[in-house]
């Protein structure tokens, strides 16, 4: 059954991930990836890996691909057959890049795994949400609070840094298109 | 007292999935699976049914007229006539639209309020499911709305469905930020962020729910979320998404028929998802309202749950529909004002406040 699961979703997850690459209009193409991270969210629960399956759902789907589509909706042309033409030297790089990587995970995760896996590999799963928050916010060999609090302390800045850009100058006056004035 | 058991396992026993099991023992798992999924399913369909009709209601003896009296008791079979016309309309498509993404549009706000609704705890053990990031998973569905919204205003090939597409994401992904951080505010001060564990960390009496356990705090981060879910919502006063007078429907538009009828329906399961997050967060849940008084109390736990889960929500639902016809409808910017200079450093000192008073231990 898992077997079976797991080939039916990795197929899905390839097809989507060509289809998101290759699609001409633009809209689709983010559909497709959207369609993709639901099903790479599916993998990771089948890992059960639940936290980062919830995460993976939050961050891209909510958050990113959202901001990627009012990029693409602001954008005009969509629809049109407006492919960019790749020249054959960049292909072979790409192949290239491609081939490299591939190896590398065969050999990451074929005959010889690597100490990192072997060791990973029995604690794992499952992972509670208690587990990560505990380490997270631990001070000890294991614990990654320094790093946490620094990441915190730039997703604040940013939050706050969009505020202060929404703020108008205040000696700024503005009319609006019927001659009306306002000050803010 | 009237603790009640965290660790009690699954499955539950009640009529009919006990039945289940005694006649189909090896097939059990897979029925009731598919019967607890059914009945949500049911209960998706006829609330709209019944929230328009108390929407239409409310508004009517807001503005002191009966509203709809005619068919059935008091107009109770009115939505359900309307809703049975929209189903046998033609479904129009505008030329030059968008055809795969303008039908895909609709389903992905129902599908989201759907998926919210399998982990709300309607009762202790009457849940689909209780991922133990649920706060998380909320957050994260909820974007499928905004999705749908977006897209079906792209899809029209109608400027005015963009443009109201275009305000309605703005507004949402905005207002997603404040509800974050007052979930986030919850998920601090219960130590969970499993629904369940929400409303089990606020057993006891009414004073003992987050909205007066937290001194003052509480109310107002109550209020806050009342403000943002309103305005995460579209509905008035912020639905210049689709602001009549000015975007003749804004993202809807173009849409006619069954598509029509998705989002109107998803607006309204997600309003009782939205108020059913609000009883869960702040009103105690599926708890009763105990005053401490022996004999009242008993009388109180003898309800069962889930009707006061339902009594709570539809009081937070009556708090929406009061709020349309109260204040007037904001403008694009005095609304991402509101969000941007207002509630959002707001609700980064309510954040801090709460820590310091988690800290020094002022909690009821």
């Amino acid at each position: 059954m898992g077997d079976y699961l797991f080939y039916a979703l990795a197929s899905a997850l390839v097809t989507f991930s060509l289809l998101a690459v290759s699609l001409p209009n633009l809209l689709h193409g983010a559909i497709s990836l959207i369609a993709a991270f639901f099903v790479t969210a599916a993998l990771y629960i089948m890992l059960q890996l639940e936290f980062v399956a919830l995460a993976q759902i939050m961050l891209y789907i909510g958050g990113i691909i959202i901001f990627m589509l009012i990029i693409i909706l602001l954008t005009t042309g969509l629809g049109v057959e407006n492919r960019h033409k790749i020249s054959n030297s960049r292909r072979l790089a790409g192949a290239g890049v491609s081939t490299v990587l591939l190896f590398g995970l065969l050999y990451a995760i074929g005959s010889k795994p690597s100490t990192v896996l072997v060791k990973d590999k029995y604690r794992a799963a499952p992972v509670t949400m208690d587990d990560i928050g505990l380490r997270l916010l631990s001070t000890g060999k294991e614990g990654f609070v320094v790093p946490f609090e620094i990441i915190s302390i730039l997703l604040l800045v940013a939050l706050v840094g969009a505020v202060v850009i929404a703020r108008r100058d205040s000696s700024v006056t503005y009319s609006h298109g019927d001659g009306q004035k306002e000050s803010a | 007292m009237n603790q009640l058991p965290t660790d009690t396992n699954y499955p539950v026993h009640n009529i009919v999935g006990d039945l289940v099991r005694h006649h189909f023992p090896g097939v059990a798992g897979y029925v009731n699976g598919f019967l607890t999924l059914a009945s949500l399913l049911l209960l998706v369909a006829l609330l709209p049914v019944f929230l328009i009709w108390l929407e239409r209601k409310v508004a009517a003896h807001f503005q002191a007229r009966l509203g709809p009296m005619r068919v059935g008791y008091h107009g109770l079979l009115q939505s359900t006539a309307d809703g049975l016309k929209l189903l046998f309309k033609e479904v129009l498509m505008p030329k030059g639209a968008d055809r795969f993404v303008f039908f895909l549009a609709p389903i992905l706000p129902a599908s989201a309020a759907f998926l919210v609704m399998t982990i709300l705890p309607f009762d202790h053990h009457l849940q689909v499911a209780d991922p133990a990031g649920g706060v998380i998973y909320v957050l994260g569905i909820s974007g499928l709305s905004t999705l749908g919204i977006l897209m079906a205003g792209w899809a029209s090939n109608n400027k005015y469905s963009l443009l109201g597409a275009m305000r309605s994401g703005a507004q949402m992904i905005s207002f997603e930020i404040s509800l974050a951080l007052i979930m986030l505010l919850i998920v601090m001060v219960t130590g969970t962020s499993s629904l369940r564990g929400i409303v089990l960390s606020q057993q006891g009496t009414i004073l003992d729910w987050w909205i007066f356990k937290l001194p003052v705090l509480g109310l107002v981060a109550f209020m806050m979320y009342m403000i943002s879910s309103t305005a995460e919502l579209n509905r008035a006063p912020f639905d210049i998404s689709e602001a009549e007078s000015e975007l003749t429907g804004g993202f809807a538009t173009e849409y006619s028929g069954i598509s029509f009828s998705m989002f109107f329906f998803a607006e309204f399961v997600n309003m009782f998802v939205s108020a059913g997050l609000a009883a869960t967060f702040f009103l105690g849940g599926f708890l009763a309202p105990q005053i401490g008084i022996g004999l009242i109390d008993m009388v109180l736990n003898f309800i069962p749950g889930f009707v006061w889960f339902f009594c709570k929500t539809v009081l937070v639902i009556f708090l929406y529909m009061w709020f349309r016809w109260t204040f007037p409808r904001l403008r694009i910017d005095q609304l991402m004002d509101l969000e941007w200079k207002m509630l959002l450093p707001a609700n980064l000192v309510l954040l801090m406040v709460t820590g310091v008073f988690l800290a020094v231990g002022w909690i009821l």
